[in-house]
């Protein structure tokens, strides 16, 4: 393989790479000129022409995303979504950190193929460095020109302000991302009205990944046939993945899709660490599943990763987990996690995810049962968009974890429940459980504890 | 002409309207269960109760093609070749699911639980849910809390459906509530210092399919199951508004909101809700009386009837004139009867409109399809909510009577000044009013003009303690009959209560004055027959039938069929959802 020239992040080790100057030096903000002589659907089109897929999760192409607003719009928002909370995810703060620059050219010619006038950059909370870096690099964008009123005399306007989420897992989904935008309670809206159609404020809008965008002015530069001799197909174009979790390096790193999860292991994190075997991965944040060992060697891309099982590569964001991790505690974080970002809206999300946390929390403490785990298999088949049952993603995410480590781990889990069966349990209702009673759930408190009855009434 | 497919039967859409699958199932007789659907509220389908399995079918080769998924029949619209299939076993199996859900962490405690019997959990447990549960952790105990100082909030029961969120936020635009924190640990909760205190608050008690939100005017009073329910129309102010009054032992116990699209869609003001308790008061007149020697004195009916014929009778045959106020509480058989009598007597007679009782403006709410909605509102019909300052149920419809049987409408004060001046020999006076209407001011003025009063009321005012004879009528829950609105529609209202001991429903009293034939009590439909074949305003209801979401005055019976009346699933009646859901019972041979 001819060895991979970094696009996305050329600028990451030159020094001050974040400022205006050194950007504009090494040809930044060329593209944006290149597109703003040309018409929006053109634009649209060599998007379209090179099959750039969002980098936020999903791996939707982004240029047909964009065909969606309606003619003859008035108003059109972009959203960019940096509300990067995916577990073990970093590449879009890197991203911002290093190039901010880079992701403003982006966000304007994605705004102009789109005729979007105004650009909202949602951040997370906890972004607190990207955002003072994005808030410095807009004024210094602005004030050169390349933000504002009439930019290059073409006559496109353009604003870009920065947002910053409260911590909400859930305002990662767009149209909860919206919601929050708005100020209201970062519910996921139900689709269609998609929020090509109706987003922001009611307006047409897109809702972009930070990474999806950094990629637009090098397809506008290079063209699409540049970025389509990257990668494999259906999978073209450089990509950014953070390896983290078991591993001696903790490193993100651009790459071709379709690199393998050894690879990425060996080559650029120094293999596992403590000199242990990887038992586990996950492929993209935790919500996209779990690969065994032996898929190890399965290309991480949008459509190898699906052979395994797992729901799709979602961010690249990989996670080693060595042989010496229960696959329990692995699925007591994660559901840990999904029951405290379930946003509470859908009955079997809010209710699901509570239930397997409740039910992993236990087998944890040494109270499980065998059946508990055709109980899992049961919740998790019923939860998410797959089977139709919520409005978003965050169920399905919640859902596979599961659902693979019942496929690819499932002796090791019942191995664990019988022989973790802990004398001290955490409520009596677990030791009934234990035992294999049935569990009265009204057991009367003690005669003593008991409050009189009251014989007032209003 | 649209045809859709539910079940595998083909059904043919109305025109014109918007339907979603839940809505085109009522139709025809399907139910999809669902709890977060309101047809008043956006959708946000969030409860996913009522997922079904969709497809199209293609008009030209007939071929089906269903989603691999299930939708949520809230959110799916019913066009031409939407199929739809509720019964499929795939359906079955996620509404078990559903119910196993909402219990895990709902308390169970039925017993003591003010819904039960109209609820939501219980219903489609039985019909959708299953017996056996695999649920065995700790269950989430949620604090019960205060919303307002009429309204609490059993966080434990609540299934975060956000009816009553969207509520606050899409018909009120007051948006108290919110919902606070996440997952399963989510509740609904009013800023700290901002109760739910907006005129229409006690409408989510009514929209809130579990035990969540309840009244604290009701709160274990009684079972939802001993008490009957009785359609009828809100007296409070001219709007109308469609109501149920729950009546047991004799009182009212509750008022609850009844849809009528053209009046008050699905909502009552918390003003008319409780309404009810003037029609439970101990102060209610409850005998008639006679004047004797100077001094009321309790009479039997006939007596105090015989006495007001007689007398008047013979005022008219001396040559005086008699004057008669009729309320605007008053039915319009009512207004009719005693306008026919009294120019039965003498057609000089003068008949004069009661105080029309006037409280501050009009407070209109108008939902507006955009503002305030997170949810899809394409189903969504918005229609405006009138709480009006004329605090009477029916000035239009005795103005129609007076305008027919005198031309002109002749107002209380006008009236007042003319019997100060002593033109008329007699007086008869009608109230009947939600609260006392007549003052000691009130019987000053009118007492010395005349020589004989007649006051029929329900209360013992300054002014029946000054009359001659007292008759002691029907209050609004008492009677049937019907109303003109505000905006000139005429209702029918039935009777919530039996008529109090020592009282006469209005008109009865009033036949008997008109010797009106037949025997035994008069169906206020009768009375409604004769008037509209008498007044033409009325000929719209020459039946003596009045449609289910009322006439508009003036205009001819249109003669459509019974519209589609609005029901939440909980609180459709034992018997019709028996028809639907339960096995028959075995035939009698």
């Amino acid at each position: 393989m001819a060895k991979f020239e970094p696009v996305l992040t050329r600028l990451w080790d030159v020094p001050d790479g974040h400022t205006l100057k050194v950007y504009e030096a090494r040809g930044g903000y060329q593209a944006a000129r290149k597109a703003l002589k040309m018409t929006p659907e053109a634009v649209v089109q060599v998007v379209k022409d090179s099959e750039l897929r969002g980098r936020g999760g999903a791996g939707f192409p982004t240029g047909l995303k964009w065909t969606f607003l309606p003619k003859g719009r008035k108003e059109t928002f972009m959203c960019v979504n940096g509300d990067e909370s995916e577990p073990a995810t970093f590449n879009n703060r890197i991203l911002i950190e290093k190039d901010p620059h880079q992701f403003i050219e982006g966000i304007a010619i994605s705004c102009f193929a789109t005729q979007a006038r105004v650009a909202y950059v949602y951040l997370r909370f906890e972004y607190i460095n990207a955002f003072r870096i994005m808030e410095k690099a807009i004024a210094e964008a602005r004030a050169a020109g390349h933000l504002g009123k009439n930019i290059y005399g073409s006559g496109f306007d353009l604003e870009i302000y920065c947002h910053r989420g409260a911590g909400a897992y859930i305002c990662g989904e767009e149209t909860g991302l919206i919601e929050s935008l708005e100020g209201k309670r970062g519910w996921p809206r139900i689709k269609p009205p998609f929020p090509a159609i109706e987003g922001a404020f009611r307006k047409p809008t897109v809702v972009n990944n930070v990474e999806t965008l950094c990629c637009v002015p090098h397809i506008v530069e290079r063209g699409a046939d540049w970025f389509k001799s990257i990668g494999p197909p259906k999978s073209y174009g450089p990509k950014l993945y953070t390896v983290s979790g078991h591993v001696e390096k903790q490193v993100c790193v651009e790459l071709p899709m379709g690199v393998t999860t050894n690879e990425l292991v060996r080559e650029h994190c120094g293999g596992v660490w403590k000199g242990r075997q990887g038992k586990a991965a996950v492929p993209g944040g935790i919500s996209m599943g779990l690969l065994s060992a032996a898929e190890f060697d399965v290309p991480l891309d949008f459509e190898a990763i699906r052979t395994t099982g797992c729901l799709g590569l979602g961010t690249a964001a990989v996670t080693i987990i060595d042989d010496q991790t229960p696959i329990v505690d692995v699925l007591y974080n994660t559901a840990r996690f999904f029951a405290h970002e379930s946003c509470g809206q859908c009955t079997p999300c809010r209710e699901g995810t509570g239930w397997m946390y409740k039910t992993i929390k236990r087998i944890k403490a040494g109270g499980g049962r065998l059946e508990d785990l055709d109980v899992f298999a049961n919740i998790a088949d019923n939860l998410g968009i797959s089977p139709g049952t919520t409005i978003c993603g965050l169920a399905d995410g919640a859902a596979w974890p599961f659902k693979n480590a019942l496929a690819k781990f499932r002796p090791e889990l019942e191995d664990y429940i019988r022989t973790h069966q802990s004398a001290a349990k955490v409520t009596p209702l677990q030791e009934q459980v234990t035992r294999g009673e049935r569990p009265a759930l009204f057991d009367p408190p003690p005669a003593g504890a008991r409050p009189a009855l009251t014989t007032t009434r209003k | 002409m649209a045809t859709i497919l539910i079940n595998g039967e083909e059904h043919t859409l109305p025109e014109g309207a918007a339907l979603n699958a839940i809505q085109a199932a009522q139709l025809f007789g399907v139910d999809i269960p669902y709890y977060c659907w309101h047809p008043a509220l956006s959708v946000v389908a969030n409860c996913r109760m009522c997922e079904v399995e969709v497809g199209t079918r293609d008009a030209k080769t007939g071929e089906i093609r269903m989603v691999p998924k299930m939708v949520p029949g809230c959110q799916t619209p019913a066009k031409d070749g939407t199929v739809i299939v509720t019964n499929s076993e795939k359906v079955r199996e996620h509404q078990r699911l559903i119910m196993e859900m909402l219990l895990i962490n709902h308390p169970l405690d039925c017993p003591v639980c003010d819904q039960a019997g109209m609820c939501g959990l219980q219903d489609y447990s039985y019909e959708y849910g299953q017996s056996v549960h695999r649920f065995v952790e700790t269950r989430n105990i949620n604090p019960r809390k205060e919303v307002s100082d009429q309204i609490q909030l059993n966080q434990d029961r609540c299934i975060m459906c956000t009816r009553c969120v969207r509520f606050a936020r899409e018909i009120t635009q007051t948006n108290e509530l919110q919902v606070m924190r996440r997952g399963d640990h989510a509740e609904i909760a009013t800023f700290p210092g901002e109760p739910l205190d907006n005129p229409l608050a006690g409408n989510v008690v009514d929209i809130c399919p579990v035990g969540a939100l309840l009244d604290k005017d009701f709160l274990h009073k009684q079972r939802f199951w001993f008490t009957s329910k009785h359609e009828t129309i809100c007296t409070r102010c001219s709007s109308g508004c469609n109501t149920v009054s729950e009546e047991n032992r004799g009182a009212l116990w509750r008022t609850r909101a009844r849809h009528n699209p053209e009046v008050n869609d699905f909502w009552i003001c918390d003003e008319g809700r409780y309404t009810y308790k003037a029609a439970n008061s101990p102060d209610l007149l409850t005998a008639m009386y006679v004047r004797t020697q100077d001094k009321l004195n309790v009479a039997p009916v006939d007596q105090a009837v015989n006495t007001v014929a007689q007398t008047l009778t013979r005022i008219t045959r001396e040559g005086g004139k008699v004057a008669a106020v009729i309320s605007p509480f008053l039915t319009v058989e009512e207004a009719y009867l005693l306008a026919k009598y009294v120019k039965g007597l003498n057609a000089a007679n003068v008949l004069a409109l009661g105080p029309v009782p006037v409280v501050g403006e009009d407070q209109t709410f108008t939902p507006d399809p955009r503002k305030g909605r997170t949810g899809d509102t394409s189903f969504v019909v918005c229609r405006p909510f009138t709480i009006r300052a004329e605090k009477c149920p029916n000035r239009r419809g005795v103005e129609a009577v007076l305008a027919h049987f005198q031309g002109s409408v002749i107002d209380h004060a006008t009236l007042a000044d003319r019997v100060g001046k002593k033109e008329f020999k007699a007086l008869y006076v009608t109230s009947d009013a939600i609260e006392p209407a007549f003052t000691a001011a009130d019987a000053q003025k009118l007492r010395p003009g005349v020589d004989f009063l007649v006051v029929q009321d329900v209360w013992p005012t300054e002014l029946a303690a000054a009359a001659d004879v007292v008759l002691a009528g029907a209050t609004f829950a008492e009677k049937a009959g019907c109303y003109v609105n505000a905006q000139g529609r005429l209702q029918y209202g039935k009777a919530a209560l039996p008529p109090r001991d020592g009282s006469l429903p209005d008109l009865d009293l009033l036949c008997i004055l008109c010797k009106r034939a037949g025997e035994g009590p008069v169906s206020s439909r009768d009375v409604l027959r004769d008037l509209a074949a008498e007044v033409s305003a009325f000929a719209g209801v020459a039946s003596g039938k009045v449609p289910v979401f009322g006439q508009p005055l003036g205009a001819p019976a249109d003669g459509q069929a019974e519209p589609h009346v609005y029901v939440e699933p909980w609180l459709i009646t034992a018997k019709a959802r028996g028809e639907r859901f339960f096995v028959d019972a075995p035939a009698k041979s």
